[in-house]
């Protein structure tokens, strides 16, 4: 049988251009370079800025590890730290509990069920900036809607300061994103549902398993790697979130809601601090990239 | 099938052009089509690109787009004219320093020409002859604009933050003039407090109205955040103490509990809205009235800062205007910003702003401008008392630095919310060494 790329009498070089694996290399490189070009070189960029003493406009010299350990001494990042943690950890676990039980009631029948499913993914479609404005004026300090409404059913005596206290700030920020973020929870998780066949709820039903039961042996194990993925990619977009944060209280008030994103930005682009800033933002990499390879082995294992 | 595809015209008989043939014509057409344009660019007329915040109120704005058609038109150098949020111009000015391209003339922030001295040419060609025409500069123009020995950028004007108050309800009080101390300020807000009508000083978040408002407190008491060295930190001082104490009771018996959430607009709303009866702003709650509460017009009335132990002290945002090094057009660049500050086209600019800009040539001081409305005559002072974050030093990254970061208000912040005077100054301390330990 003749192959067409490797016909004798035909110079080298054709022979060379017509081999199948050059083609699906020349296939691939434009993946292979916006690869390189927008994520590996401003990522090994970062790092190596992140070890710098740059600051804007200046070279600046190569210190190591100098901004990560200064860092360390700085009160200011440590509650950036503490901050961070528990915006993410807090979103996450509402997002994961009403997630489910959304995911459970738009699993069953109901009339318009495709519009009210359409209807839930609202939030995370607006753009955030736009709905975070939005809820900057419900949460007002002396407009606010919902200080409003809250008085009006006589559930507070006074006006709650929303984004004026740190322990409210902090609970608005969460609120917010755990506004924006459940949709994606919900709909992935009921994409994960619809996956489980229905015959496990009959075989379970027949030997007598109760709701919580199936849920507890039949739906939480099914729907497990949907759960690790979408709580490995939460993690990793709430501990660089910015938007959210940025908007409604600019990391205030005194710091109560400073975290990596909108610290990086003050420190690298307002006072021009870049080393550091690449730092501040860098400074989770090596945890994240842990849970990452620990989410995936568990993933290939599942 | 490796033959190539041959695309034939549908009518046969005419020559067919092969695919190949085809996308390497229009890969070649449209290189030769951009590069034409790249040549065109390059060689052309000169041109000059301004990348400047958009006002507050648009009505400068289109002063500057007339008058940049106006200069194009006389001069024939091209200028264009890119307005962009405020607070995105950090971002942008940042890239342009980075990247090395950019705009040819840039708006720097207060200190902004400290923070990219390195990036800016030298235009002492253009103040000193402004300077000798116009009656010199003033010095808060000099501190901005002056790294080293020479001048970095050509100062615009400050934006004057001053005591935005309620007349009718002050007169219901007693009192007929804005007190010329803060010790009398406090006496007559706790008065209108009682009478329902709370002050307010931003202490969130508000890069702008928070530290403007909270810098001068600390000056006029006789803080400092650092020695004039500009290295040595010091806040914890009795100076620093006083004002701290002050604050607590100011907050306490003269404002309303807000102010912790403010950001940068809170108090004009809230101004607007009649919640509060004094606050410090530019006169653009002055300006919002005569659109949306034309009623309080006649009640709104500005005045200076009050005076402290240790003087009187502002502090309001400065612009200026600086060339990039990596400009093509630096010449023309700095011949446009001459003949921008020069009175005809300077006083009609700052005449449209009535009162939200102020120059910083001497010359302005006697601005016909602040002679059209006698609420604005304190305006014009302004310029003499403002002094800039990390005073007594010259401004610098570690002051950019501990401004953005908040220390100050921070410092106030957490006296207002009952932490003793002495534990906050400690904690502003350690942030402070923190940022100057590290220039």
């Amino acid at each position: 049988m003749e192959q067409p790329g490797y016909r004798t009498g035909e110079p080298w070089y054709k022979r060379f251009l017509k081999s199948e694996a050059l083609t699906g290399y020349f296939l691939i490189s434009p993946a292979v370079f916006l690869m390189l070009v927008l994520l590996a070189y401003p990522f090994v960029l970062a790092v190596y800025i992140s070890m710098t003493d740059r600051v804007l406009g200046e070279p600046g010299s190569f210190i190591w590890f100098g901004n990560f350990l200064k860092l360390l001494q700085d009160s200011l990042f440590r509650q950036t730290v503490l901050n961070s943690f528990i915006y993410t950890v807090a979103t996450l676990s509402l997002k994961l509990f009403f997630g489910v039980i959304l995911a459970l009631l738009l699993n069953q029948e109901m009339p318009a069920r495709n519009l009210i499913r359409g209807a839930l993914l609202l939030p995370w479609v607006v753009p955030t900036s736009l709905s975070v404005l939005t809820w900057l004026w419900m949460f007002d300090s002396l407009f606010s809607v919902v200080n409003y409404i809250l008085l009006g059913l006589g559930l507070i005596q006074k006006k709650i300061p929303w984004l004026g206290d740190p322990f409210w700030a902090m609970v608005s920020v969460v609120i917010v994103n755990t506004w924006r973020g459940l949709p994606f929870f919900a709909v992935s998780f009921l994409a994960g549902l619809m996956t489980i066949p229905k015959e496990l709820y009959e075989a379970a039903e027949t030997d007598g398993a109760k709701q919580f039961r199936q849920f507890w042996h039949i739906t939480l194990p099914l729907l497990q790697p949907v759960i690790a993925v979408v709580v490995l990619f939460t993690t990793i977009w709430t501990f660089a979130d910015f938007q959210i944060v940025y908007i409604l209280t600019h990391g205030g008030p005194i710091n109560a809601t400073q975290i990596f994103a909108t610290m990086a930005y003050d420190v690298a682009l307002v006072a021009g601090r870049i080393g550091e800033g690449s730092a501040i933002s860098l400074f989770l990499f090596p945890a994240l990239l842990i849970v990452i390879i620990f989410m995936l082995k568990f993933l290939r294992r599942e | 099938m490796r033959h190539a595809k041959t695309v034939t015209a549908p009518q046969g008989g005419e020559r067919a052009i092969s695919r190949r043939r085809f996308i390497g014509v229009t890969a070649g057409a449209t290189a030769a089509l951009s590069f034409g344009t790249f040549i065109r660019s390059g060689l052309g007329a000169a041109k000059v690109n301004v990348l400047t915040w958009s006002n507050t109120l648009p009505a400068m704005d289109d002063v500057l787009r007339e008058q940049a058609k106006q200069y194009t038109k006389e001069k024939g150098v091209e200028v264009s004219f890119e307005f962009i949020n405020q607070t995105d111009l950090p971002t942008k000015t940042a890239a342009a320093v980075e990247s090395g391209a950019g705009p040819d003339i840039i708006t720097l922030w207060s200190d902004g020409p400290h923070l990219h001295a390195k990036a800016l040419i030298d235009v002492d060609d253009v103040t000193g002859p402004l300077g000798k025409e116009l009656k010199g500069w003033t010095n808060i123009a000099k501190d901005i604009a002056i790294v080293g020995k020479n001048w970095k950028s050509v100062p615009w004007g400050i934006i004057p933050i001053c005591m935005n108050y309620r007349t009718d309800w002050c007169k219901e009080v007693g009192y007929t003039k804005f007190p010329d101390t803060y010790d009398e300020m406090l006496v007559m807000c706790k008065k209108l407090k009682e009478k329902g009508h709370p002050s307010g000083f931003a202490l969130g978040r508000a890069i702008g109205d928070g530290n403007q408002s909270h810098y001068p407190i600390l000056w006029a008491f006789g803080g400092a955040e650092v020695k004039k060295d500009g290295k040595t930190v010091d806040i914890n001082s009795p100076g620093t103490a006083k004002a701290v104490d002050y604050l607590r009771q100011l907050f306490k018996d003269a404002q309303t509990d807000d102010v912790l959430s403010w950001d940068d607009s809170s108090n004009n709303r809230a101004f607007l809205a009649e919640q509060v009866a004094v606050t410090a702003n530019a006169a653009s709650i002055y300006w919002a009235e005569k659109k949306n509460a034309p009623q309080l017009r006649d009640v709104t009335d500005h005045a200076l800062f009050p005076k402290g132990p240790a003087g009187r002290f502002g502090y309001s945002t400065a612009i200026s205007l600086g060339v990039f090094k990596f400009s093509k057009s630096q010449k023309e660049s700095k011949a446009f910003i001459k003949w921008m500050l020069e009175p005809k086209q300077y006083s009609a600019w700052m005449g449209i702003g009535e009162g939200m800009m102020a120059g910083l040539l001497n010359f302005y001081e006697d601005d016909p401008v602040w002679k059209k409305d006698p609420k604005l005559e304190v305006v014009r002072q302004i310029p003499k008392y403002v002094r800039m974050p990390g005073y007594p030093a010259p401004p610098s990254r570690p002051a950019a630095e501990a401004m953005v970061k908040f220390v100050i208000v921070n410092m106030f912040a957490r006296a207002a919310k009952g932490m003793s005077t002495a534990e906050t100054i400690k904690i502003a301390e350690a942030e402070l060494k923190e940022i100057y330990g590290k220039a």
